[in-house]
Formats: C-alpha cells, sequence, structure tokens
C-alpha cells in the first residue's frame, strides 16, 4: 500500500471510499489493548555454529560485491540497493520494477545478476533453514546447473561458502593422523576407508610410489542445526512442566478448556515442518543420517553430471562398486591425478556411497524384518482404532503412517521396557478408546490434501499413566490458515521468526485473555535472520509512518459517494461510443457501413487484444485456429507475438513452423510483434549490438526468417492499442473472412472436423505445452494423446501399446515411453 | 555485367542516392560498393532493402510508395529498412506498415544506425545460410530435453530440475510424485509444489 505514489489514495477512490482508518501498533490503544494480556515471552538466542556464520559472512561478500557490480551498470536507482533490503523478497520487485521496462535491452551481465543476487537471498534464508546435508545438497545443484553462466559462483568468498558446507557435514583426513574423537560414540562416527590405490592390487600392478601410504579417510561431521537441539530441550522443559502441572489438577476436562497443552511449532515451510517433526521423533542425528545417505547417492550422479567430458568416468563403471565392496579400483592413468585433494575427496565420496549402498542393502533386509512387525501391528491397532472411534485415517499417505507408528513403536520401546511386542499390542487394544490424542493425525485439509498434521504424544501411549506429554503441532507459515483459533495452543515456539504471525500471536491471545500463553522465539545469534526480523519491525513502522502522513494530505472528493453502479456503467458507455467513433474517422474512413469482423483463435483470449478489437467497434468471432492468431480477411492471417514470446519461439523454433504453416495456407501471413505500452520500443540499445554478427543475436533471427520466407510480412505494433488500428486500417479495403474456412485450414485430419463450440473450454497450458515438448509428441498427435488420457500422470502411466494408439505409432509411442522411464543419469 | 556481378557476390551493393547515409559508416562486416542500382541496398540476387528514414517519411509521406513501385517486383525479398528515429511512433509507423504490407515488402525496424547497418550485413551474410538456427533444434541429449519439458511449468529452473531428477530418477517418477514428496525437494518451495502438481494432475483439457 505504501509503495508508489498515491497509491492508497487511488484505491480509495476507485473504490468509493471516504474514510481511511489507520491503526499502528504503535498506536497508544493498541498496544495499551494487546499488552493488557501480553503473553509470556522467552527470547532464545541460539548462537550458530562457526562453519555457519562463515557461510553467512561469505554470501554477505557475495552479495556485496554483487551489488557494487549492479550499481556500476547504471541502469537502477542505487538508492534502495542495500545488502539489507537485499534480505528481503520485495527487493527483486524494487529491482524488477526498474528494470521492467527496458528488460529485453539488458545484457546478459545484469540479468544474470539479478537472478544471482536472488539466488543468494535464497541461500542466506536456506542457512538458517535447512539442515547441513540438506544445504550441500543444494549448493552442489546450484553448482551443477548454475556453474556455466553464474558470476557469483566464480567470486572469491563463493568458495567459502562451499568450503564451509561441505565441512559441516564431513570432513577428509589422512590416515596417518587420524583423530580419534567423541564422534566415534554416535551412530554418525563411523569412518569410512579408502584404500587409495594400493588396495586393490589387480587394477593398480604398477601402483605408483607418490600416494602409496596415503589412505583418505572421510570422517562424517553432521553439523546438527544448533536451533534443533534446543527445540528439544525446549519441549522436554515444557513437558516437565505440564507434568507438574498435570499433579496439580485432576480434572482432565478442566485442564484441557484452560490449558490443552499443546504446543505449536511455527516454521516457515511444510519441508522444514516434517523434517523437524522428524528430528523430535527420530533423533537430529539419524534425520542427518538419512539426508546424508540420501545424498551421497545422489552425489554420484551429480559427480558424473558434473564432468561427463572426463575421461575418468569410464573406469568407474557402475557396476564395479558392488563387486568391489567399496574400494575404487585405481588405474595408473589416474594416479597422476590422485594425489589432488579434489580427486581423492570425490574418491572417497564415491566409496562412502557405494559403501552406504551395501550396507543399505544389508540394512533393508534387517530392518524390513522389522518393519514388518511394527506395519503388521501397526494395522492391527490401526484396524481396531477405526472401528472403535471411527477415524478417517484412510487418508493419510502411507509413508506418513508408517514414520508415525515407527515413533510410537518406539516410545514404547523406551517406555515399557523389556516388554514383549504382543503385550504391547494388547496394551495398545486397551487404551485405544480412552486415548484421544493417540494416533489421532489430525488433517487439517487445506484445499489439496497433503498437509498433514501430526498431533504427536508418544507417552500417553503407556497405559495406565496419568503423564501426559504436551501434544506437538508444526505449523508452516506458508499455508496461511487461521491454525491459531483452530488449535487454541498454549505455548508457541515460534522456530522462524515472522513478523505477520507475531501480530497474529498477539491479537490470539488478546482474544483469549484467559489463555495461558507462552511462547518461545528461537533466533539465531547474530544471524540475519535476527537482522532481517527487526528490519521487518522497523518496515512495518515506516509504512504506517508513511500512510499517517500521506492520510493527512489526501484528497477525496467530496462528491465519492454520489457515484453509483448504473450511473458509471452508463458514462463507461458514453465514453466507448465516443471513443469509437474518433478512431473510426482517424482511421481514415468516412462511415463504417458494415460491422468489421475479426476472427481470433481460442487461446489469444489470454490477452487483452481481443478486447481492445471489441472496442474498436470491430466482431469478433472466437474459434479455435490451426493456423495463425487472427484472420483479418481471407487473405491476411496474423501470427501475433509478444516480445517475451518471439525470443522464446525463435528459440524453440515454433515460431519457424508457425510461419511455415501460415506461408502455405494464406496468401498474406504476417508476423506481429508487439511491444508492450510500458516497455521501450526497441529491442537492444546500441550499446549492446556487439561488433559482428552472431547467430544468437535477435536481429540474426529475423534476418533469417525474412530469408527464408520473403512473402512474410512483418507488423511492429508499439502497443495493444496500436496493433488495433493496424488492423483496422488493413482490413479496410478488404473482405472479410469467412469464419467456416479459416477454422479449417491447416486441421491435419481429412474426416470429421469436429470442431464444435464444444472446443471453447480452457486447457491446462501449462500441462499442454509440457506435453508438446515431449519427445515423439508433434504437432500432429498432440490432440489424440489429450483426448486419450486425462493428465500428465495419467501419460506416465500408460504402457507403449496403449501409446502407440494414441500417438498412431509404435516409433513415436517407443521414444515417449524410454523418455519416460529413462534413469536420471547415474553411476549406480 | 560479369565485373558486375562478381563483385556484387560478396559486397553490398548501395546506390549512389545513398550517398552521405550515416548508416554506411557502420556496414563494417560484409564489404560494400557504389553501384548503379535501382533500390538503395542490393543484398544479394533475390534480396533488395529500401530505407527509410521515419523523420524523412514524416516530410515525404509518399516517398516510399514511389520508391516500392520503381523497384517493382525483380526480386524475391524486398525488405523495407525503417530507422525508428522520432519520438511518437505510431501514426507514421501505421502508414510504413501499411504501405510496406500493401505492396509485399517485408518491413523491419531498427532503432539506431547501428542496427540498420546490421540488418544490411546479416541478410548479406546469411544469404545462403540454412534456418537452423531459427528450427529450434535443441540438444536432443536427455537433460536438454529433460529441461525443456520441467521449464514449461512457471517458476521452475534448471537447478530445480537437477533437484527433481536426482531425488525421483525418471520422468515418470516425478510426474508421479506426491505433493509432500515434492514439498520435501529442497529449494522447491509451496508455489513450485502446487504448480507442478497442478500441470501434473490437472486434466489437459477443463471442462467448464
Amino acid at each position: 500500500m505504501v509503495a508508489g505514489f498515491c497509491k492508497t489514495e487511488r484505491i480509495m477512490k476507485s473504490l468509493y471510499i471516504r474514510k481511511l482508518h489507520l491503526w499502528p501498533r504503535f498506536h497508544v490503544y493498541v498496544s495499551e489493548e494487546l499488552e493488557r494480556h501480553a503473553p509470556e515471552v522467552v527470547d532464545v538466542r541460539v548462537p550458530m555454529t562457526k562453519h555457519m556464520m562463515g557461510i553467512q559472512k561469505a554470501i554477505m561478500e557475495v552479495m556485496d560485491a554483487c551489488l557494487k557490480e549492479m550499481r556500476k551498470t547504471n541502469k537502477v536507482d542505487v538508492e534502495d540497493l542495500t545488502v539489507e533490503n537485499g534480505l528481503f523478497k520485495s527487493f527483486d520487485e524494487i529491482v524488477r520494477k526498474q528494470l521492467d521496462p527496458i528488460w529485453h535491452t539488458l545484457g546478459k551481465k545484469t540479468k544474470q545478476l539479478v537472478s544471482d543476487l536472488k539466488t543468494l537471498r535464497k541461500l542466506l534464508d536456506y542457512l538458517v533453514r535447512y539442515d547441513a546435508v540438506s544445504y550441500l545438497k543444494y549448493l552442489d545443484t546450484l553448482r551443477v546447473s548454475e556453474s556455466f553462466r553464474s558470476v557469483w559462483i566464480f567470486a572469491e568468498s563463493s568458495y567459502k561458502i562451499f568450503d564451509f558446507a561441505k565441512r559441516r557435514v564431513y570432513r577428509l583426513a589422512r590416515s596417518n593422523d587420524v583423530r580419534l574423537n567423541g564422534q566415534e560414540k554416535s551412530p554418525s562416527g563411523r569412518k569410512r576407508k579408502v584404500h587409495n590405490n594400493d588396495g586393490n592390487e589387480e587394477a593398480a600392478d604398477g601402483a605408483s610410489t607418490s600416494s602409496a601410504n596415503s589412505r583418505v579417510i572421510l570422517e562424517e561431521v553432521m553439523e546438527e542445526a544448533p536451533k534443533w537441539k534446543v527445540l528439544r530441550e525446549i519441549l522436554k522443559e515444557i513437558e516437565e512442566g505440564s507434568k507438574k502441572d498435570a499433579s496439580l489438577i485432576e480434572d482432565v476436562a478442566k485442564r484441557d478448556k484452560v490449558d490443552n497443552g499443546i504446543v505449536l511449532v511455527v516454521c516457515k515451510d511444510e519441508r522444514s515442518c516434517m523434517q523437524l517433526e522428524d528430528c523430535i521423533t527420530q533423533g537430529s542425528q539419524q534425520v542427518l543420517q538419512d539426508e546424508w545417505r540420501k545424498y551421497l547417492l545422489s552425489k554420484v550422479e551429480l559427480r558424473e553430471f558434473q564432468t561427463p567430458q572426463k575421461k575418468k568416468s569410464k573406469t568407474k563403471e557402475p557396476k564395479g562398486f558392488g563387486i568391489l565392496d567399496g574400494v575404487v579400483p585405481v588405474t595408473n592413468a589416474q594416479n597422476a591425478e590422485a594425489s589432488s585433494t579434489n580427486k581423492q575427496e570425490h574418491d572417497a565420496l564415491l566409496t562412502a556411497a557405494s559403501d552406504i549402498r551395501n550396507l543399505y542393502t544389508k540394512d533393508s533386509v534387517a530392518g524390513l524384518e522389522f518393519h514388518h512387525l511394527v506395519s503388521k501391528e501397526s494395522q492391527k491397532r490401526r484396524g481396531k482404532g477405526i472401528k472403535e472411534k471411527g477415524l478417517a485415517n484412510t487418508l493419510k499417505s502411507g509413508t506418513k503412517d508408517n514414520s508415525g507408528d515407527l515413533v510410537m513403536e518406539k516410545s514404547e520401546e523406551t517406555g515399557i521396557c523389556g516388554s514383549e511386542n504382543k503385550k504391547q499390542v494388547d496394551g495398545m487394544n486397551r487404551v485405544a478408546a480412552d486415548i484421544h490424542t493417540e494416533d489421532n493425525s489430525i488433517l487439517v485439509s487445506a484445499g489439496k490434501g497433503f498437509l498433514l498434521r501430526h498431533v504427536r504424544d508418544p507417552d500417553s501411549v503407556q497405559p495406565g499413566t496419568a503423564k501426559q506429554m504436551p501434544q506437538v503441532h508444526f505449523y508452516a507459515l506458508d499455508s496461511d490458515r487461521p491454525i491459531l483459533d483452530i488449535l487454541m495452543p498454549s505455548v508457541i515456539i515460534v522456530y522462524h521468526p515472522d513478523m505477520r504471525f507475531v501480530r497474529e500471536i498477539e491479537v490470539y491471545k488478546s482474544e483469549n485473555p484467559s489463555l495461558k500463553l507462552k511462547v518461545y522465539f528461537l533466533f539465531y545469534e547474530d544471524s540475519t535472520e535476527v537482522q532481517k526480523f527487526e528490519a521487518s519491525i522497523r518496515r512495518e513502522n515506516g509504512a504506517f509512518e508513511s500512510l499517517i502522513r500521506q492520510k493527512s494530505m489526501m484528497i477525496i472528493p467530496v462528491n465519492q459517494n454520489g457515484h453509483c453502479l448504473g450511473m458509471n456503467s452508463f458514462m463507461e458507455l458514453q465514453a466507448s461510443s465516443s471513443q469509437n467513433s474518433i478512431t473510426r474517422k482517424a482511421g481514415g474512413r468516412k462511415e463504417v457501413e458494415k460491422e468489421m469482423q475479426v476472427i481470433v483463435d481460442m487461446r489469444e483470449f489470454m490477452s487483452s487484444l481481443p478486447n481492445v478489437l471489441h472496442q474498436k467497434g470491430m466482431r469478433i468471432i472466437p474459434v479455435t485456429l490451426e493456423v495463425g492468431d487472427y484472420i483479418l480477411s481471407p487473405l491476411i492471417c496474423v501470427e501475433r507475438k509478444s516480445i517475451q514470446d518471439l525470443f522464446m519461439s525463435f528459440t524453440s523454433g515454433r515460431l519457424y513452423h508457425q510461419v511455415e504453416t501460415m506461408v502455405r495456407y494464406y496468401r498474406i501471413p504476417v508476423l506481429l510483434i508487439e511491444f508492450s505500452q510500458d516497455k521501450s520500443f526497441s529491442f537492444q540499445s546500441a550499446s549492446d549490438i556487439g561488433d559482428d554478427v552472431t547467430p544468437n543475436s535477435i536481429i540474426s533471427k529475423l534476418s533469417l526468417l525474412a530469408l527464408h520466407f520473403p512473402r512474410l510480412r512483418i507488423i511492429w505494433s508499439r502497443s495493444l492499442h496500436a496493433t488495433a488500428e493496424i488492423f483496422a486500417s488493413l482490413k479496410a479495403n478488404q473482405e472479410e473472412p469467412d469464419e467456416a474456412k479459416a477454422v479449417r485450414v491447416g486441421v491435419p485430419s481429412e474426416d470429421g472436423i469436429v470442431e464444435n463450440d464444444v472446443r471453447a473450454e480452457n486447457y491446462n497450458t501449462s500441462a499442454v505445452e509440457f506435453l508438446r515438448r515431449l519427445p515423439g509428441v508433434t504437432d500432429s498427435n498432440y490432440r489424440a494423446i489429450m483426448d486419450g488420457c486425462n493428465s500428465l500422470a495419467e501419460l506416465a502411466l500408460l504402457p507403449v501399446e496403449k501409446l502407440a494408439e494414441l500417438m498412431g505409432g509404435q516409433k513415436a509411442a517407443r521414444t515417449l515411453r524410454d523418455f519416460l522411464d529413462a534413469k536420471y543419469p547415474t553411476l549406480l | 555485367p560479369t565485373r558486375q556481378s562478381s563483385q556484387s557476390r560478396n559486397a553490398i551493393l548501395v546506390s549512389h542516392r545513398q550517398k552521405g547515409n550515416p548508416v554506411l559508416k557502420f556496414i563494417r562486416n560484409v564489404r560494400w560498393a557504389f553501384a548503379d542500382v535501382i533500390c538503395d541496398y542490393l543484398l544479394g540476387q533475390n534480396a533488395c532493402a529500401l530505407y527509410l528514414s521515419l523523420r524523412y517519411h514524416l516530410l515525404h509521406p509518399d516517398y516510399l510508395y514511389y520508391r516500392i513501385r520503381e523497384i517493382q517486383k525483380n526480386y524475391k525479398l524486398r525488405v523495407v529498412l525503417c530507422h525508428v528515429d522520432v519520438e511518437d511512433v505510431v501514426k507514421p509507423l501505421l502508414e510504413v506498415t501499411k504501405t510496406a504490407l500493401l505492396h509485399d515488402c517485408t518491413l523491419l525496424c531498427a532503432w539506431s544506425l547501428e542496427e540498420c547497418a546490421r540488418y544490411l550485413e546479416t541478410i548479406k551474410m546469411y544469404e545462403n545460410k540454412p534456418a537452423d538456427l531459427i528450427q529450434g533444434q535443441m540438444d536432443t541429449d536427455y537433460l536438454s530435453r529433460l529441461n525443456h519439458a520441467l521449464t514449461t511449468v512457471r517458476h521452475v529452473n534448471k537447478t530445480d530440475v537437477v533437484t527433481l531428477g536426482s531425488t525421483f530418477g525418471s520422468l515418470s517418477n516425478i510426474l508421479d510424485a506426491s505433493m509432500e514428496d515434492l514439498a520435501r525437494c529442497p529449494g522447491i518451495g509451496e508455489r513450485k509444489v502446487n504448480r507442478l502438481y497442478d500441470t501434473f494432475h490437472e486434466p489437459f483439457k477443463r471442462v467448464n
């Protein structure tokens, strides 16, 4: 509301509102009201680990460098370009707003800078949100996908980012100076040994001496997010607190009313919710282990993908790992390279990965039995539960189910030591009825039905004991639901601080003054997280202040109330008709005897050109066109391209084919290049043209198009309205187009052109586009595919035979099926 | 005539009318020479170009029409190279567009002398070039194709494609993934999850 000139004023005008009330947080009444029942707030500052600090610092440095670079381009107003602003999402908007009008004239580098800044902001954000392993994984994917384009990746400090991120997860050490540290006892402390060359005699017969003794060891560090630990501690504390409470208050019902013991953990997104949940239920090391395993497996793939041109990938045959049980065969050729730490690291990682894979297969055999037991048991239990309570648990996804059950299994084991499984089942059934919250996964369907909310209270599973562990809910800020009013939590742990949610809490508290509410804030000390939070409060205040200032100067017409809908539409009508008469004169014709007609393709209704044409007094005939977007006359067929479309469809080759068919069917095929009113009217600035004729320049592409289709006419239009005028003047001496004919043009099948009005439905455009880009799918068969199956997900499940039927050919079907099933490039 | 044809094979032939046109200064990648040609620039056996500054057009609105009439239909490609050198373009450009279109000329707009020159150079140089460049012969390897397809979903970038690929293993697995699985991928937020899921699961045709 604050951004932009007179924005509030304009909104009020167009809504016919005359009064504006502002209730800022710092207003006396407001703060009084809210603070009367202020919740108990505990501010927990969690220190970040050394490496996290390192990463943060490095990111800030790179960001600063990028900003400086950006200032140099002289294309943006530098005032708002500070690192602090860079932390906010709206920063992108600021930059985009400034650059948008000239966006397509910008050089590659500037564009890259803008996207780099976005990437960096994300990295900062993820630093505090993701665990160490996921973070590293994300960095790796970034490196793979961006390595050739990005500026920042080559910056000096960014090396540090990668380095620190790596060190949070693992460490390389020579075997001679292995430090036996305390990690040995934790499950993550396992060490994996790589016999770098002499371990495998067959492979390295002429073993070189240079690195004969050195064995590289991969130590897993697995730094857990500091907040995890704190969160566990807090939960424990709450649990103890509630135990004390519980002994005081006997009446369960009463307690439920006053203090239902619900703990709400608030995170930024769904992902961290799930992870935190796993983290609490399974222990953080376990979570990290899982991530680490997944990471290693994918790591192998990435590495392979990253260095496809290197010969060494040849020696690492996928099969080798399984056979050699984790020992990497090193040939002579590689020995030279082997001394480089990079190589060793690579090998170590690969070995670890294959190790894990082997282990995994073994584990899974053992684990399966256990799992079987558990799931059988839980099924029994659940079956009972459904009967007894009629819980609709069926909606829950299978994986969720299992993890939840595993948790219970665990807690039972810890709770009733030594008790046998059988007994537990019995006990479970017995207590199933009187425990309300047990395995009661509340399903708050968020319209999509995938956001599951788990209520977990493992301790209550124990029969007979009155011990009540607080229920823990996880809530993702992104999902935007009035969670507070639904759950009525008594403890809120704000895992990711967010200003908006703080305000929500305040309101919630003052609405329910009787409720005891304790709020924990988890901040990383000295982190950008804190900075961001504080800055957002400052911005809130700033926004209100400027609104107050604006209000004092606002000019609202007195007669605003007088407008009613009827009058308004009447005026519009007048305006449009007078506009029409003007444009008609401007079009150079004295009188329009007959209404002009334009045939427009259905898909064009996404743009507003048909609207504008209608305003100009033309009759719009909507149909589905196979060729062209607009048919102005029996001769003139127009393909309309916005600038962005133009660039894209040149690259995809789509434009070429569209023009090809237009040329085939119409006397005057026209390519309309439509600039947008608010952007500059040019492709690129003179300085960006460069000295040579380059194949990628738009000039080259257009020239080539003109050379290959000399009959193609090109219209350059400044704006939508200019287009409408051009259309009108082109039609002046032409016959009106024939609807029935236009529709038939270029339709592939001869038999039965079923072009009835049912075609008027919308398409799932991104799905259609997706489909058309799959190999084997062509312009002539994609319609049949869409008729034959409902969605892409459905398509993915169709067997070849069915596909062949739809696509009209074995070969195409095979191509598509192979592409769908192709394994994403990997070593394993 | 033989001498001229050998010369014209690698050079742009410029009409004497164009003497003093600053565009000539910027024709650097191709040789050019003055010659007796009816069109302004002879760019090949089948291609010629007329140069028109919009400012000039405002002063002499009929000039373009007569020039087009002059060069007749001897060339397959007749380009009207329009130098957009006025601020208020809509009306003059409309006139030029109409004239060019109705008299079988291809209109190319350029906003600077450099750009004008570049069009002339490029058309000359690409005279016999196949159209591969604009036919979208995209890389046919698996990853490019996967990228090409998945990036149709708005906001999905190449990093996400790598993430999705390495997480799910194959495209059919990606298409089949649940919202929850998608959400577990690092870097893929709520919005992208929804977009991806909708693209995969909403029917191609939405029946109203």
